[in-house]
C-alpha cells in the first residue's frame, strides 16, 4: 500500500505543507522577519536581476548589527525615530488593518517602537494616513515618503515564473503600477514600490514568493523638499 | 511560543525546489534543503488524484503521525508530471479548515443539536421507508466511483426509484448528449497526449488557463521549447487564456452556433473537407418534427444527404456568420481554410461555455461536426475533446450512471433491453428498476421547492458530495423556497457548513478525500486509485458506509428491495474465507476493502459499451489508466488513448481505419449534424441590459467550500466581484471597487466592480464568479435548460447593474 516514491531525503523535504507552520508564522512573527532578512542576504548573490535592487546593498545590510526595521509608512530617519517615538501606541490603534505592532525585544533599542510584518498583516496605502495622523511627536509624518521598503520576486518560487499561472499579487498591489504583468508573469518595479507588503501577504505559492526588505537607510527630508 | 529557525526557514523554501523542478528550472534551493536534512523525518508517502479538478493530476501526499502534512506534484503521473496549480500544491489543506462537520445534527425546533448515528441512520430510514417514491438523492462528480456506484444500486435496483441526479447535469451533460448524438457513446475519443501533439489548439468559450491551468501549462510549454502552436481562442470576454492565444476573436452570446456552421459552410463551398474520411465514416442528421408544441424533437434527429447538409450550411457564408456571431468574415474564412489543411493537426476545447448554454447539445454536435468533416479526427493532435470540472465526473456519474436516466455502463433507464442487462448483473427480479427516467436536476428541486399538495412529490433529498443550495440556478425558486414548507426534509452529506447545510434538517459529517479509498475518473477517460491514509476527524465517516448503513437499516425494517432475488442482502459482502463482514458496522467498515469490493461488482457493466475497466489491482500500481483498458495476451492490461482509430482502439476491426462501434445509425458511422443559429432564451433589453456570465477563477474550485477554507487560496481571492468594461462603468458614472447592485427578473446581489480586472468582459457584458458563498449570484441566473441534456445555462442572461444611492 505505501510506496516510495523514489525519492531522496532531499526530496522528501520538498513539498513540505507550508500551512503546517504557518500557525507558527503567525505567532514568530519576529523571528520571520529575522528569516527573511537572511534568506535576503543569501540568496540575493544568486539570484541578482535586473529587477532586484542592489545586491551589495542587501549584503552589506545583513552584517549590520543592528537588525533594519519594517516601520510604518513616513517614517524619519532612524537615529531621530528612535530617539522621538515615545511608544505611546496610537499609530498602533489608529491602523484599520492592524498591520502595525510593537517591535520584539529582539530589536534591543528599538523594541516596543512601531514595526509592520506584512507576511502576517501588511500596509494598505491608505490615502489618509491615519497611523501619520496620529503620531503626536511627529517621527511619522505627512511630509515623509511613504515608501518604507521594496518588495521582489523570488521566480525560483512564483507560481507564474515556474510554469503556472498566477497574478494575485499585482491584483492587489494597492500602487498603482508598481507590479505589471507581462506574458502572464508579474513583475514588480522597484521604483514604483512602496514595500507595504500587500503582494507578500497575498502571495498563494507553496513558498512565499515575494520577499520584502525595509528600506535600508532611510533619511529624513527636509519640509522643503517634500511634496508628498 | 514557536520559533522558525533558518533550517524551517528553508524547509519552507523547498517547496518552491519542488515547482521550479517540475517545469526544470532553478535548483539553487534544494541544495539548501541538502545541507539542512531535519533529523528523524518519517514521512509516509502515498499517491492520489487531485481532490480538485477534471485535469485529474496526481499528488504524492506525505503523512505523518496521522496527519497529512505534504504535497507535492507527482513525477510519476502522466496527466501533470509534477507540476500542480495553485490549488493542488494546498490540497492537503483541504482536510484541516477549522470548522469541519463532526458529528451529526438534527434541526430540532429551528436549531440544530447533535445526534448519534444510530439515531441519524434510523430517521433517514425511515422517511424513505415511509414514503420511497418521494424520496431522491443528489450526488456529483465529487463521490468516488465506488460511493456512485453504491448510490445508484441503492436507489434503482434497492428502492426501485430513478430518483438521483447529480451535478454533472449542471456542468457535463450537454457534453454526453453531444457524444452520444454523434458517435453513440459518451466520453471524448480523444486524450491529454493531443495536447502535445496538436499544431492548432481551438478554445472554445474555454478558459483553459484559468481553469485547467495544469493542461494549459501543458500545452504552452511546447512553445518555450521551441515548438509552434497557435490557439485560437473564442471568448465573450478577455482572460489569462486570451493573454497566450495567437488570436483572440470576440463572439455575442449563442454566437459559436453560427460560426460552427460557418466553417462547415466554407469547408463544403471550398471543397476541402475530407471526402474520403466522410464517405467511409459519416452520415448526417438534422432534427425530426416537433412531435407537439411542447415536445423537443427526439435527440438521434433522422438522416439527410449530403447535399441536404450543404443546402443547409448555405446561408451561413462568412458576411452572414460575421452578423450573427460578431466574428469578422475574414477570420471565419481563415478558419475554414485551417479545417481545410490536412497538414495541421487541430484540437478542439471547450468545457462549460459550450455545455451550460440553452443549445449545449447542438453546440457539441457542431463541433464534432467539423472535425469529422474536415478529418479532423482520431490522429494524435487531431481532436474534439471536452474538459469536465470535477475530478469524477467522467469515471463516476457518467460512466457508473448516476443520472435519473442512465444505468451502470452506458445503459439507459428507459431502455427495457438495459434493464434486464442491469437485472441481471444485480441479481435482482425483472421489472425492479423502474422504466421511466426519474427527475432531473432542475426537475427534481423544483418540485422538492413546490408545496406537497400542489405537485411537489419529492419530500426528502439527500445530498451528499455537492453544494445545491449555492450552485443551482435561480436559487430562491429552486432551493430556498422550502424553507416555508415544513414537510420538506433535507438530509445533508458534508465537511463543512455551507449554503446547503443552511437549509438542511439533518447533517451527516463525512470523510473526504485520503480519509477514504477511493476512485475517481478524470476527463481523459482515466481511472484513478487512491487508499485511505488518515483519519476523518471526530464523529466523521464515509459517504458510501452511510449510504450502506441506510440500505441495512431498510432491510432490517423489511423493505424487500435491499435484498437480491436469493434474498441476499444488495451490499452482501463477505471475506475470502465466505464469511460475512458487517460493513454497515463503522468499526468494521475497513475490515474489507468495499471500494474494491464494489468496483469489481461494476466491472462487468463496463464492457457492453467498450468502457473495459481493469481489475483494481491494476489501479493500485498505476497513475490511472485511460479505458477501454484490456488483458494482452502476455497477461498484461493496455489502456487505450485513441478510440475509434484502428492504430490504437482494439475494438476497431483490422483494415477499417476508423470504426465507430456504438454509431447511431448502426453503420459503424459517426454522425455530422446540422442545428441552425439561434438567439438564447432571455437577451439583453432596455430594462435589463447586460448579458451576465458567471464562472471559476483559479483559485477556487466549484462552490469554495474547501479552497475558501485554505488561508493562501482565500487571501488570494477572498471575495467575489463583477467585472464590467471600462466603457460601460465611465458611461454610468461607475468606480473601480464601488458597490453596485447585479439585478435580474428573479433576484439581485450587491458586488463590487472590478474594472481592468483578471478577465476583461466585453462592452455589453458583465462577469461574476460564483465561488463566494457571501455573494450568491445564482440568486440572479436563469435556470432555463437544453431540452436534451436539461443543463441549464448560467453564461448568458440579461441583468441591470444599479448604483447604490
Ligand atoms: S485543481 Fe486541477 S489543475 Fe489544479 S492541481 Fe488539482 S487537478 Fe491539477
Amino acid at each position: 500500500m505505501h510506496e516510495d516514491p523514489g525519492l531522496s531525503r532531499r526530496d522528501l523535504l520538498r513539498g513540505r505543507l507550508l500551512g503546517q507552520f504557518l500557525g507558527r508564522l503567525a505567532q514568530a512573527a519576529t523571528n520571520k522577519v529575522q528569516a527573511v532578512q537572511e534568506a535576503v542576504a543569501s540568496s540575493a548573490a544568486s539570484q541578482a536581476k535586473p529587477a532586484d535592487p542592489d545586491p551589495t546593498a542587501s549584503g552589506a545590510m545583513g552584517r549590520r548589527l543592528a537588525l533594519p526595521i519594517h516601520r510604518p509608512p513616513g517614517a524619519i530617519d532612524e537615529v531621530s525615530f528612535l530617539a522621538g517615538c515615545t511608544r505611546c501606541n496610537e499609530c498602533v490603534t489608529a491602523c484599520p488593518v492592524g498591520a502595525i505592532v510593537h517591535a520584539p525585544a529582539k530589536f534591543r533599542a528599538a523594541a516596543g517602537t512601531p514595526m509592520i510584518d506584512p507576511h502576517t498583516a501588511a500596509c494598505i496605502m491608505c490615502t489618509d494616513t491615519p497611523c501619520i495622523t496620529a503620531c503626536k511627536p511627529g517621527v511619522l509624518r505627512a511630509d515623509q515618503p511613504r515608501a518604507m521598503g521594496v518588495a521582489w520576486i523570488q521566480t525560483m518560487a512564483c507560481l507564474a515564473h515556474t510554469g503556472s499561472f498566477c497574478t494575485v499579487c499585482s491584483e492587489q498591489c494597492p500602487v498603482p503600477g508598481a507590479i505589471e504583468v507581462h506574458a502572464c508573469k508579474p513583475t514588480i518595479r522597484p521604483d514604483a514600490c512602496t514595500g507595504c507588503g500587500v503582494c507578500a501577504n497575498v502571495c498563494p505559492a507553496p513558498t512565499n514568493a515575494i520577499v520584502v526588505m525595509p528600506l535600508a537607510d532611510r533619511r529624513t527630508r527636509s519640509s522643503s523638499s517634500g511634496h508628498h | 511560543m514557536l520559533t522558525i529557525d533558518r533550517r524551517t526557514f528553508v524547509k519552507a523554501s523547498a517547496m518552491a525546489a519542488a515547482t521550479a523542478a517540475a517545469s526544470g528550472s532553478a535548483h539553487a534551493v534544494s541544495l539548501h534543503v541538502l545541507n539542512n536534512q531535519p533529523e528523524g523525518s518519517s514521512l509516509t508517502w502515498q499517491k492520489a488524484p487531485c481532490r480538485f479538478c477534471g485535469t485529474g493530476c496526481h499528488v504524492m501526499v506525505g503523512t505523518e503521525n496521522g496527519r497529512v502534512v505534504a504535497i507535492q506534484g507527482d513525477q510519476k503521473a502522466e496527466v501533470n508530471k509534477g507540476l500542480l496549480c495553485v490549488k493542488g500544491y494546498h490540497v492537503g489543506l483541504a482536510l484541516y479548515g477549522k470548522d469541519r462537520l463532526t458529528t451529526p445534527m438534527l434541526r430540532k425546533d429551528g436549531k440544530l443539536v447533535p445526534i448519534s448515528w444510530d439515531e441519524a441512520i434510523d430517521i433517514i430510514a425511515k422517511r424513505i421507508a415511509d414514503n420511497p417514491k418521494a424520496f431522491a438523492m443528489y450526488g456529483s462528480g465529487q463521490w468516488t466511483v465506488g460511493e456512485g456506484y453504491a448510490g445508484n444500486k441503492f436507489m434503482k435496483a434497492g428502492l426501485g426509484s430513478n430518483n438521483i441526479d447529480g451535478n454533472p447535469r449542471l456542468c457535463m451533460s450537454s457534453a454526453v448528449t453531444g457524444f452520444l448524438s454523434t458517435f453513440g457513446v459518451d466520453e471524448p475519443p480523444g486524450a491529454y497526449d493531443d495536447l502535445d501533439k496538436c499544431d492548432v489548439a481551438i478554445m472554445w468559450g474555454n478558459n483553459m488557463a484559468e481553469m485547467h491551468p495544469v493542461l494549459f501549462s501543458r500545452l504552452v510549454d511546447r512553445r518555450t521549447r521551441g515548438e509552434k502552436i497557435t490557439i485560437i481562442d473564442f471568448t465573450t470576454r478577455r482572460t489569462r487564456t486570451s493573454e497566450q492565444s495567437d488570436q483572440v476573436l470576440y463572439f455575442k452570446p449563442n454566437g459559436d452556433l453560427a460560426i460552427a456552421n460557418g466553417i462547415a459552410h466554407q469547408l463544403i463551398k471550398n471543397n476541402s473537407f475530407d471526402k474520403d474520411f466522410v464517405e467511409k465514416h459519416c452520415n448526417f442528421r438534422q432534427l425530426g418534427a416537433k412531435p407537439d408544441d411542447k415536445t423537443p424533437p427526439d435527440m438521434l434527429g433522422v438522416p439527410m444527404t449530403f447535399d441536404e447538409f450543404a443546402k443547409a450550411v448555405e446561408p451561413y457564408t462568412p458576411e452572414k456568420v460575421e452578423e450573427l456571431s460578431g466574428v469578422p468574415a475574414d477570420k471565419i474564412r481563415m478558419l475554414g481554410e485551417m479545417f481545410g489543411r490536412r497538414d495541421l493537426k487541430i484540437n478542439s476545447l471547450w468545457c462549460m461555455g459550450m455545455n451550460q448554454h440553452t443549445r449545449g447539445t447542438a453546440i457539441n454536435c457542431l463541433v464534432h461536426g467539423i472535425h469529422l468533416l474536415s478529418g479532423h479526427f482520431g490522429k494524435p493532435g487531431d481532436a474534439a475533446t471536452s474538459l469536465t470540472g470535477q475530478p469524477s465526473a467522467c469515471g463516476t456519474v457518467r460512466e457508473v450512471g448516476t443520472l435519473c436516466h442512465l444505468l451502470p455502463g452506458g445503459r439507459l433507464v428507459a431502455n427495457a433491453e438495459h434493464r434486464k442487462e442491469a437485472e441481471a448483473l444485480w441479481n435482482v427480479p425483472e421489472g425492479r428498476i423502474g422504466d421511466k427516467p426519474g427527475y432531473h436536476t432542475i426537475e427534481l428541486f423544483k418540485r422538492f421547492n413546490t408545496p406537497t399538495d400542489q405537485g411537489g412529490d419529492i419530500t426528502t433529498v439527500w445530498v451528499q458530495v455537492t453544494n445545491p443550495g449555492q450552485t443551482l440556478p435561480n436559487l430562491q425558486r429552486n432551493f430556498r423556497e422550502k424553507k416555508n414548507l415544513p414537510d420538506k426534509f433535507l438530509i445533508v452529506s458534508d465537511v463543512y457548513p455551507t449554503a446547503t447545510t443552511e437549509l438542511a434538517d439533518l447533517i451527516l459529517p463525512s470523510a473526504m478525500w485520503v480519509e477514504k479509498n477511493g476512485m475517481y475518473g478524470n476527463s481523459e477517460r482515466r481511472t484513478q486509485q487512491w487508499f485511505k491514509m488518515v483519519q476523518p476527524p471526530g464523529e466523521a465517516r464515509d459517504d458510501c458506509w452511510q449510504l450502506i448503513a441506510v440500505s441495512r437499516k431498510l432491510m432490517d425494517m423489511g423493505v424487500e428491495g435491499m435484498k437480491d432475488k436469493d434474498g441476499k442482502w444488495i451490499f452482501h459482502t463477505a471475506d475470502k474465507a465466505g464469511v460475512e463482514v458487517p460493513i454497515w458496522e463503522w468499526p468494521h467498515y475497513y475490515d474489507t476493502n468495499v471500494d474494491e469490493r464494489l468496483f469489481e461488482e461494476y466491472r462487468p457493466f463496463t464492457t457492453k459499451k467498450h468502457k473495459h475497466l481493469a481489475p483494481y489491482s491494476e489501479y493500485v500500481e498505476h497513475r490511472g489508466m485511460r479505458w477501454p483498458v484490456v488483458q494482452q495476451p502476455d497477461g498484461s492490461w493496455r489502456e487505450t488513448r485513441w478510440r475509434f482509430s484502428e492504430f490504437d482502439d482494439p475494438f476497431v476491426a483490422k483494415g477499417k481505419g476508423f470504426q465507430f462501434y456504438h454509431s447511431v445509425s448502426k453503420d459503424d458511422k459517426a454522425l455530422i449534424w446540422f442545428r441552425a443559429h439561434e438567439l438564447p432564451p432571455e437577451v439583453p433589453d432596455l430594462d435589463y441590459p447586460f448579458w451576465l456570465c458567471t464562472g471559476r477563477v483559479l483559485e477556487h474550485w466549484h462552490s469554495g467550500t474547501m479552497t475558501r477554507r485554505i488561508p493562501q487560496l482565500h487571501r488570494a481571492m477572498p471575495r467575489a466581484y463583477v467585472e464590467m468594461h471600462k466603457d460601460d462603468a465611465s458611461r454610468l458614472g461607475i468606480q473601480n471597487s464601488e458597490v453596485v447592485t447585479v439585478k435580474s427578473r428573479r433576484g439581485e446581489i450587491d458586488l463590487p466592480v472590478w474594472i481592468g480586472g483578471r478577465g476583461n468582459p466585453q462592452p455589453g457584458e458583465v462577469f461574476v464568479p460564483f465561488f463566494d458563498e457571501g455573494k450568491l449570484i445564482n440568486l440572479v441566473t436563469l435556470d432555463a435548460y437544453d431540452p436534451y441534456s436539461k443543463q441549464p445555462d448560467y453564461k448568458k442572461c440579461a441583468v441591470t447593474i444599479v448604483r447604490k444611492p
